[in-house]
């Protein structure tokens, strides 16, 4: 007969303000096999652990309930405490009386009361059948995945390799970098961005632990912390990147032109080019929609003669490619290679879009002379459109008076409520630059406060207000289009308690940052999961802010929320840290409370298999060489079953054991409720 | 300004209780007031100034305050602002206020009256200048239609305005 402990916590008020804890005390020492019922203050404290201990060690009790808070945070603090005494850690049940009965009948005290008891009611009838369960644990692939590679991704591909760590490094564009490397200068310290970010490419590109998988995807992921298999596409390039040296003739003799998406697409580029000029790997690729199949050269086809020289007709990416590394002969697959790797833990990095300006038609889109703040970036950089002349775009001509725009499309309801963080204080960057180089030019910044949080943040705001650009308090109202290309702004100067209306040149609008569309198909792929602002979500916003739901996956950088550089970094280190943890272990523990097969009871109908969310049940054949037959039974993967219990409820002929939730436990539970 | 938690809150009351209902989200950025006409005509105590004043409590100090009769019901602070504040509506709660307390601008008053007289809130005798122009004298509207008067009285002695015992 089991001998169950009740102990039933106050919380301080959090359950006691509510519920009447002697009362369920009372009543948890009358259930069948309860032999001790105590309460404490603070169950989870030392003290409250410590009465556990005790009754477990004068084997007074072998079986133990816990009344009190969630299992999610505080189980494993009571299992260990168990263990700790010499009993197995399966042996424990809690009765969660705060999160189902203080807090959600709060103004209910005597229904919360009985509410609570039959909890703990349900808990001991599950509690008196428990039985010893042991944890399993499995070899862990000592390599690490790094998806996206924007400064969070380098940074954490980088710290995993100096660990030791076999590190892959996946990235959609043809180059590695992110929007970093769109990006002129860097607040506070006015960097050029390109300056300190190249050497790190470089330095992730030519690691020995690391192996980048540039313009390439996450086709599929299975498995779990320790061993996920993972299907890599590479996209076709139709370049051959073994020979391509980054020449970039063959994007000089391209005819096809098609907005650069780089450059903001303020510029065009061609269908054969090199994504910007640092990039890494510095190799060209054939924007395979945008190609005009010059000289009818498709894909895969074989050239036409020239009959008067009996030579081939070649596209001219082809002939202009002095490497040989464009042959449009050949028949590549369009849909590229899958690369099959296998990883111990994966680092999500994959960034954030800006919002178009398209969305806002307040903000008079149609003019060219609006542009966000990331065109602007391209627009004063070196190697952008102009050299890094501000011109404007309609006319190509210096700009007399600018305007800038925040918060357009964040803090706002109609599109997105976050703040997205950054924005004041690159527009303050932008402007600082601009003054710096243009001291004629006239720049009002328009803010509805300035977000300037940050070591050395507020100095930089304060001395641009220094530098002589005009700062009002208040949201832009509206852009209205005038004729010559300039723009009416209609703004308002709260201080004045004054409608401001003038006319600009060029109108820079700080929207918002969001996840790009992309996002939602990998994050099913990871089972990854969105926070209220859209982002992937963490599994606490204070304590685990790399960690997220699934077991041996991590985010950094944007795609968690708006941030800037210094703070992608360190969460970048931080997630990179985390992920390590189960390679340096060299083995993950599997938990006891997952399902297993009875093969004798198993008919081998198959109807589990394909129910498992998480693929981890398989067909086999087995000889009964006995018998002289072969057999099919269903197996269960156990580092791949997470316990969900589907297979267990649908098998017909309950050959299907979920430990920890086996049949009479839940029966008991049942009968306790309805008792 | 002394800060009264009480007039604040009974303030608020009243504001929400006229209409106002999205008042207390406003976040002070002043994109309604960038593109107020009213505000840009020379009423101060609109849409973000009336919004904060309202905010401190300033309900019976700005009683006969006429910048909320300047509002032209646009709805252009409703469109821009991003908190869903609704301005106008903000607007027009503290105009019920202000009517039922009778502290109506004398222009008000006037076009209520003609509103109740000939169903025309602005309305001039268009008699002698449509016959110059060879038009029928009568315009066919309520003007000069009794049973439509009487409608639009019955509508209006019934309404709330009928209650502050104008007509
Ligand atoms: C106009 C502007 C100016 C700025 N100026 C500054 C500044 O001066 N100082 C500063 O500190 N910060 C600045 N920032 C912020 C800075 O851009 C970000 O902090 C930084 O880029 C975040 O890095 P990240 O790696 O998280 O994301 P990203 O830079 O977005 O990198 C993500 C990478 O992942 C790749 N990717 C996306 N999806 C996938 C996928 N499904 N599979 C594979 N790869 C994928 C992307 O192609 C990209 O390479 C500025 C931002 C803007 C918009
Ligand atoms: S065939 Fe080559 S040169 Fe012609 S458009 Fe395509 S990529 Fe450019
Ligand atoms: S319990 Fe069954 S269905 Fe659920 S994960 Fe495990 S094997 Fe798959
Ligand atoms: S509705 Fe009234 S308050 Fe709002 S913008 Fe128009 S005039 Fe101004
Ligand atoms: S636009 Fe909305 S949030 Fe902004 S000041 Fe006006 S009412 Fe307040």
């Amino acid at each position: 007969m089991a001998k169950v402990g009740v102990y039933v916590c106050h919380c301080g008020s959090n359950i006691a303000g509510v519920i009447d804890v002697s009362a369920v005390r009372d009543f948890a020492e009358s259930l069948p096999d309860v032999v001790i019922a105590r309460k404490d203050l603070f169950m989870c404290s030392d003290s409250g652990q410590e009465m556990v201990k005790q009754d477990v060690r004068d084997g007074l009790v072998d079986r133990v309930v816990v009344a009190a808070c969630t299992p999610r945070t505080h189980e494993p603090i009571f299992r260990a405490a168990i263990e700790k005494a010499g009993l197995n850690k399966y042996l424990f049940e809690m009765a969660n009386i705060r999160d189902q009965a203080s807090w959600v009948h709060g103004n209910d005290h005597e229904g919360a009361t009985e509410k609570a008891k039959l909890v703990v009611a349900s808990a001991v009838g599950k509690a008196r059948h428990l039985q010893p369960l042991h944890d399993k644990f499995v070899d862990v692939t000592n390599a690490a995945l790094v998806i996206g590679a924007g400064i969070g991704g380098i940074s954490a591909a980088l710290e995993l390799a100096n660990m030791g760590h076999k590190t892959y490094l996946v990235e959609k564009e043809p180059s590695i970098g992110g929007i970093m490397a769109q990006l002129d200068k860097t607040f506070p310290t006015n960097d050029c961005s390109a300056c300190i970010l190249t050497p790190m490419m470089v330095q992730a590109f030519n690691h020995p632990n690391i192996e980048t998988l540039a313009y390439s995807e996450v086709a599929d992921v299975d498995g779990y912390i320790g061993n996920f298999n993972v299907k890599v596409r590479q996209k076709q390039t139709y370049i051959d990147w073994k020979k391509c040296t980054g020449c970039g003739d063959c994007a000089d003799k391209c005819p096809s032109k098609t907005p650069d998406l780089f450059n903001g697409s303020l510029s065009d580029r061609r269908a054969a080019y090199i994504m910007f000029p640092q990039a890494v790997p510095k190799k060209a690729v054939v924007d395979i929609e945008h190609c005009l199949n010059c000289a009818g050269r498709t894909i895969g086809t074989q050239p036409k003669i020239n009959e008067k020289t009996g030579k081939a007709i070649l596209a001219p990416c082809e002939r202009a490619c002095r490497a040989g590394a464009i042959d449009r002969s050949l028949p590549l697959d369009p849909g590229g290679t899958i690369k099959e790797i296998k990883v111990g833990s994966i680092v999500v990095t994959t960034g954030y879009q800006v919002m178009d300006k398209g969305w806002f038609k307040e903000m008079a889109p149609a003019s060219p002379n609006v542009i966000t703040a990331l065109q602007l970036e391209r627009l004063i950089s070196a190697t952008g459109p102009t050299g890094g002349k501000l011109l404007r775009p309609s006319d190509n001509e210096k700009p007399h008076t600018m305007t800038f725009v925040s918060c357009v499309g964040s803090r706002d309801v109609n599109f997105h409520t976050h703040c997205s963080r950054f924005c004041c204080m690159y527009m303050i960057k932008q402007a600082r630059l601009l003054k710096e180089k243009y001291p004629d030019l006239v720049i009002n910044m328009h803010f509805i406060d300035v977000r300037s949080a940050g070591k050395g943040y507020d100095e930089y705001y304060t001395g641009a207000r220094e530098m002589g650009i005009n700062f009002f308090k208040g949201k832009v109202g509206g852009l209205e289009i005038l004729p010559g290309d300039q723009l009416r702004v209609l703004a308002y100067d709260m201080e004045a308690g004054q409608s401001i209306e003038y006319s600009s040149d060029l109108v820079i609008l700080a929207t918002a940052v969001e996840l790009p569309p992309d996002a939602t198909a990998l994050a099913q792929k990871l089972g990854l999961q969105f926070c209220g602002n859209d982002f992937f979500r963490e599994l606490h916003p204070k304590l685990g802010p790399v960690e997220t739901a699934v077991a041996g996956l991590f985010i950094a950088g944007c795609c968690q929320g708006p941030k800037d550089i210094p703070d992608t970094v360190s969460q970048a280190k931080g997630a990179a840290a985390a992920a390590a943890v189960p390679l340096a272990q060299g083995r993950v523990k599997i938990e006891a409370t997952i399902s297993e097969i009875d093969s004798q009871k198993c008919s081998g109908c198959g109807i589990c298999e394909p129910l498992c969310p998480y693929h981890a049940i398989s067909m086999r054949d087995y000889t009964d060489r006995a018998r002289g037959v072969i057999e099919r039974h269903a197996v269960i993967e156990m580092s791949s079953c997470k316990g969900c219990g589907v297979c267990t409820s649908a098998c017909p002929s309950a050959a299907i054991k979920l430990h920890g939730y086996e049949d009479e436990q839940i029966y008991a539970q049942i009968a306790a409720l309805t008792a | 300004m002394i800060i009264d938690q009480n007039k604040i809150d009974e303030t608020i009351k009243i504001i929400k209780a006229n209409g106002g209902h999205g008042i207390q989200k406003c976040v002070q950025c002043g994109a309604c007031s960038a593109i107020c006409p009213g505000v840009k005509a020379g009423f101060p105590l609109l849409c973000r100034a009336l919004i904060k004043d309202l905010l401190n409590g300033l309900l019976e100090e700005n009683i006969e305050n006429s910048s909320s009769w300047g509002c032209q019901a646009c709805n252009r602070c409703t469109e821009v602002c991003p908190q869903g504040v609704r301005p106008q509506e903000v607007v027009f709660a503290f105009r019920r206020y202000q009517a039922n307390e009778l502290a109506f601008s004398t222009s008000a008053v006037t076009s209520q009256m003609n509103l109740y007289e000939t169903g025309h809130a602005v309305f001039t005798d268009p008699k002698e200048a449509r016959r110059k122009v060879g038009l029928p004298e009568e315009t066919p509207t309520s003007a000069f239609n009794e049973a439509a008067q009487q409608e639009i009285r019955t509508l209006m002695d019934n309404s709330p305005m009928g209650e502050l015992g104008l007509f």
